[in-house]
């Protein structure tokens, strides 16, 4: 039988005592708790200015999709597995959740999440509703899944369709692409 | 004032957070995530980019206010913590100016900005500067025409509460007795950025 090794997550987490900030494999970082990300979603869910749902997706899939295809480029990750596997640690290791993608294909993807700092934070917060919050994930799988499969972002649309703060044992999110 | 920035920079600068088997992070009573600065910088910009004209104050508001609450739960939680009740705790001399200038150390440490107090008038007025914050990185080449401090705004309003607005409540209230003006920023232009509190 093969034992299949699975690729661990590097983090270089520095303190540049000149500037004070953090860096964490090169990108500057920054702590923020559950009030802060609650806030700033229900910010995205309420106003009524612009699209503030899909402003955080957007602003997330930007984020992370260049944080995720700088790690495999400078850590010459290729294989599927591996990309997914770093792409499921770098969630856990920044505090988002335990993220598990159970299916992927360059067409499209279902993805869970068994824990999630924005719906548990919410819960903590305010308490359950009915509708999801989680636009932030969204982007962030929108990202996982262009940087695994070498496309630019907004290449993929993500949909909650079960979720944590609205009682669901996991959160679950389907990926089509665009 | 016996608050050791240096020591207390050196020592918070030091503690590790990462993700437990559920890919949470959980320390000074809340969730904490550990996000790249420009997730945060890019949301905000873009908010008050393409808002309307008149809309900017609200928007801009609702940036602060997010903060004043962080500030305000996650400060409760970081003066309370065992981390501070080591290092910062034993040097506070005047209650509550020493924590005051022992948060804004402990701000600094964790990267939020590399700040201090410069005039305190206690319970009414606080004159804060920040000599380096991410906030300012969303201008890279030239000033902008706006502020953009929104997190130090928020956090400088809630420590104020914390020091100055009664006891703590958890569900929050007392936050929101301060308010907070950026009349400086580096994303300006300016050398530094330059924050006061007032009572709201």
């Amino acid at each position: 039988m093969t034992i299949l090794q699975k690729t661990e997550l590097a983090l270089d987490k520095r303190f540049d005592p000149v500037r004070c900030r953090h860096h964490m494999n090169g990108e500057v970082v920054v702590l923020h708790c559950h009030h802060y990300a609650s806030l700033y979603t229900q910010l995205a869910d309420d106003v009524d200015m612009l699209d503030g749902k899909k402003l955080l997706a957007d602003v997330a899939e930007d984020t992370f999709v260049d944080v995720l295809k700088n790690y495999y480029e400078d850590n010459g990750i290729t294989k599927l597995e591996d990309r997914i596997a770093i792409g499921e640690q770098y969630y856990a290791a920044v505090g988002l959740g335990q993220m598990v993608v159970a299916m992927a294909g360059e067409e499209s993807g279902e993805v869970e999440l068994l824990h999630s700092h924005i719906d548990e934070g919410w819960i903590k917060k305010w308490g359950k509703r009915d509708k999801p919050v989680n636009f932030l994930t969204q982007g962030y799988i929108s990202a996982l899944f262009s940087a695994v499969f070498d496309k630019p972002a907004r290449s993929y649309a993500v949909k909650e369709i079960a979720s944590i703060i609205s009682g669901a044992e996991k959160s679950k999110f389907n990926v089509i692409v665009l | 004032m016996a608050i050791d920035r240096k020591k207390i920079i050196d020592n918070m600068s030091k503690v590790q957070v990462m993700g437990n088997e559920e890919g949470l992070i959980s320390g000074f009573n809340v969730f904490v995530t550990q996000l790249p600065g420009r997730f945060w910088n890019s949301f905000g910009e873009r908010l008050t980019r393409q808002v309307n004209p008149e809309m900017l104050p609200a928007a801009e508001y609702l940036l602060f206010n997010a903060a004043r609450s962080c500030g305000y739960h996650t400060g409760y939680g970081i003066i309370t913590s065992e981390e501070w009740k080591a290092i910062v705790a034993p040097m506070i001399e005047k209650v509550p100016e020493d924590i005051l200038h022992g948060a804004y150390a402990v701000f600094t440490a964790w990267g939020w900005a590399k700040s201090e107090i410069v005039e305190l008038i206690p319970g009414k007025k606080m004159v804060v500067r920040a000599y380096d914050y991410y906030e300012s990185d969303v201008v890279e080449y030239g000033s902008s025409s706006k502020m953009n401090a929104h997190m130090i705004r928020g956090v400088s309003a809630a420590f104020m509460a914390l020091a100055y607005g009664g006891d703590y409540q958890a569900a929050g209230g007392p936050e929101e007795k301060f308010e907070c003006i950026q009349v400086k920023g580096i994303e300006c232009g300016d050398e530094y950025g330059e924050f006061v509190v007032t009572p709201a």
